[in-house]
């Protein structure tokens, strides 16, 4: 049942330096560098791309080389831990040229990844090939200033990339967006833009994640992301409870989660139906938070809190125990709660019906909750069908124009019956 | 033109004007004879005349000028202790002029109030019992404290049968010039089950459109509603897509306001019905559905309810086809 779905950050990556958002200057030392070469071995054999996540590091590389038709051999650094995989990297660094006279340029990327005393080896092997290397060497590391990389910087030529401004993010995300053939607007992709807070990747993942198959986004659409936390945490959350192995283990996403018990319970809500395959596992993981719900409830009724503890048991470990024979095989996305969505789309329209709802219930000894779930709708297929009897019910009711617009639907076809109230 | 919602217009206003639960009706009617009336709950499911009861027992009680011996609160509306403190409490201590000693507090939707709410109020109950008496409506009576519970009169009322309902609807057709054919009100009650706001509200609203009332407009008026959709879910379900299920579910739901309870009476109805599932199925199922049930009155959340029912479906169906 895995949905594949091509993710926009791969599919709109720029394939071109003049397509990257923002970090023009940092693009242009790299060039300029890079394109140094031609003329010989510069001083600096290695460029240090360093920066926060998602402003567009290994995008400039790839796209240059791209540009540049160089040949380009990507590296995770975290691979370069034994001395055989080093040697290895060391050979590739030490020509420019490859076999059909294309040019080379060798890419270190994740840094960061080399952790602890275990990797220290690698730092300085890397540092070795960098100082003989005969092809531009690329390190990319969110931070170039860590105590680890003292003596590797002195050979490299460091270069910083920054947030983009929201701006340059937002010109962004409007390609996408004609690309795509969807009407957004602005206000909406904006706000995504300023959340991202610099980071292309993950504005561009919202932008997916809010607006795939759909012809229209507005700001309702994205408005409620104002109280979700950055994906990565609460991606990490989500597998921390659907894959967990152990109760304790997925009890303990609660406490990592930025978002609150209630919107936790809605991603998780979201996405148990796609991780849990085998429909015994799935039965057992709805009923956990069925019963998570119950206690939800029960603390509703009770004013008492200290039942959140059951719910979070439910939510959590009572999910994660359901799993016994489900597989997943590669890799499905984790989605937005999309009921959450729906609510916060509909949410000037509910405030509506509950004008309504209150209107009615002066009339018909039924509460405005329960009216504007039961009466309402009939209300609707009177005001659409029958101007008479919709004016008629309209002054039992006081309703005023607004409200009448909303109840027929049309606000040219609602005149007549707003005339006839004054 | 009419300028009311019918379910307003036909209000019974007097006891003997009710239709159907005639037990209850005869009781009441025996408190009016003696003067006198207990606390008392009124539970059953919506549209069974429980608040009509209350406001015919009112009038009854004290003639026309009855509203100034009644209040009439929603617990779904003011379900804070503090209407309690506050509102109810104003009412109820204060002394009615008149031949009747004590006024008559309706609390409506009272399985929506917090139990804290009703702590207060059973003591609030107690102290002025002389001066107030208090009927307190209800879908589900187990929602309402023990103690408040032992202190009234319980009266349950159920779903109006048939023939009542056709009977009472077509009155309300005749009245109004409506052209309601016998399938139009067969449709009115396969779809309402008995629920009588809700028919008089489907019958006006197909009324609206100004032609005779038939199985088919009823079926599109209500078409969301309708027990086609349920039937279409549980087969969805069965057929092992969890998800397209709960999207119909959503919908039904959110875009339509159907009641939780509603559609698990729908399915609790289709299980019984459905050809694909095999007869031994049938009872576990019900037993399942049983148990979602009661959840649906303990927990907060219909759609994560009745989408673990679901769950169950769609593994009752894999382990069918083995």
């Amino acid at each position: 049942m895995p949905f594949l779905y091509a993710a926009w950050t791969v599919k709109y990556k720029p394939a071109s330096t003049a397509e990257i958002v923002g970090n023009t200057e940092a693009i242009k030392t790299f060039s300029d560098w890079v394109n140094s070469w031609s003329k010989g071995v510069p001083k600096k054999r290695a460029a240090f791309l360093y920066g926060p996540p998602g402003v567009g590091k290994t995008v400039t590389v790839e796209a240059l080389a791209n540009d540049l038709h160089m040949e380009l051999v990507e590296k995770n650094a975290s691979d370069y831990r034994t001395e055989d995989a080093i040697n290895r990297f060391a050979g590739l660094a030490s020509q420019y040229g490859s076999l059909f006279g294309v040019k080379r340029v060798v890419l270190l990327d994740e840094l960061d990844g080399l952790t602890g005393n275990a990797d220290k080896g690698g730092v300085k092997a890397i540092t070795e090939i960098v100082k003989t290397a005969q092809c531009p060497v690329i390190l990319i590391a969110n931070n170039a200033y860590d105590p680890r990389f003292t003596n590797l910087r002195n050979y490299c030529l460091l270069i910083v990339f920054k947030k983009p401004p929201a701006g340059e993010v937002m010109k962004h995300l409007k390609r996408i967006c004609v690309r795509e053939e969807i009407q957004a607007d602005d206000n909406a992709l904006k706000f995504i833009a300023q959340r991202s807070e610099g980071d292309v990747r993950s504005a561009v993942n919202d932008l997916q994640a809010l607006s795939q198959g759909k012809k229209r986004l507005t700001y309702d659409d994205v408005s409620w992301l104002g109280y979700r936390d950055r994906q990565e945490n609460i991606f990490n959350v989500l597998k921390m409870v659907i894959y967990g192995r152990t109760s304790w283990g997925a009890k303990q996403a609660v406490d990592m989660a930025d978002v609150d018990i209630n919107m936790l319970f809605e991603w998780i809500y979201e996405n148990v139906p796609a991780h849990f395959t085998d429909p015994h596992d799935l039965a057992q993981a709805m009923d956990a938070l069925s019963m998570a719900d119950v206690y939800r409830g029960r603390i509703r009724s009770t004013r008492d809190w200290s039942f959140t503890r059951y719910v979070i048991d439910y939510m959590t470990a009572g999910v994660a125990m359901a799993r016994q024979y489900s597989k997943v095989h590669g890799w499905i996305p984790f989605k937005f709660p999309s009921r959450i969505m729906m609510l916060s789309r509909s949410k000037a329209e509910r405030a509506m019906q509950s004008r309504i709802g209150f209107k009615i219930r002066r009339k018909c000894h039924i509460s405005a909750a329960r009216a504007s779930k039961e009466v309402l709708p009939y209300l609707k297929i009177i005001f659409k069908n029958n101007a008479n009897m919709a004016a008629g019910i309209a002054k039992w009711l006081d309703l005023d124009a607004d409200m009448v617009a909303y109840l027929v639907g049309n606000k040219e076809k609602a005149k007549p019956i707003v005339a006839f109230l004054r | 033109m009419s300028f009311e919602m019918w379910a307003e217009k036909y209000r019974p206003k007097r006891l003997d004007d009710m239709v159907d639960q005639k037990e209850i009706i005869e009781r009441l009617k025996s408190f009016v004879k003696a003067k006198n009336v207990p606390h008392c709950i009124f539970a059953g499911p919506p549209g069974t005349g429980k608040t009509t009861a209350a406001l015919c027992l009112a009038r009854d009680f004290y003639g026309e000028g009855y509203r100034e011996h009644l209040m009439e609160l929603n617990a779904s509306d003011e379900r804070g202790i503090d209407v309690v403190r506050e509102t109810v409490k104003t009412f109820a201590r204060s002394r009615s002029i008149g031949e009747i000693p004590f006024k008559i507090l309706i609390l409506d939707e009272a399985d929506n109030m917090t139990s804290d709410a009703q702590q207060a109020l059973r003591r609030t109950m107690e102290r002025y019992t002389e001066t107030c008496r208090f009927i307190m409506c209800a879908n589900y009576s187990g929602k309402i404290i023990e103690p408040i519970q032992s202190r009234c009169a319980p009266f349950r009322f159920t779903f109006l049968p048939q023939e009542e309902h056709d009977k009472y609807v077509k009155h309300i057709a005749d009245c109004e010039n409506v052209q309601l054919l016998p399938d139009g009100a067969e449709a009115i009650f396969e779809v309402c089950g008995g629920d009588l706001r809700k028919a008089i509200n489907t019958l006006q609203s197909a009324a609206s459109v100004n032609k005779p009332v038939d199985a088919k407009l009823v079926y599109s008026i209500t078409g969301r509603a309708s027990p086609a959709d349920v039937q279409k879910m549980l087969t969805t379900a069965i057929k092992g897509d969890f998800l397209g299920a709960r999207k119909q579910l959503r919908d039904m739901i959110q875009k339509y306001g159907v009641a939780g309870s509603d559609i698990i009476r729908q399915i609790h109805t289709e299980i019984f019905k459905a050809a694909e599932i095999p007869e031994p199925w049938k009872i576990k199922l019900a037993d399942i559905a049983g148990e979602i049930d009661y959840r649906l009155v303990e927990g907060s959340d219909e759609e994560v309810q009745l989408s673990a029912l679901l769950a169950r479906l769609v593994e009752a169906g894999y382990e069918i086809k083995k």
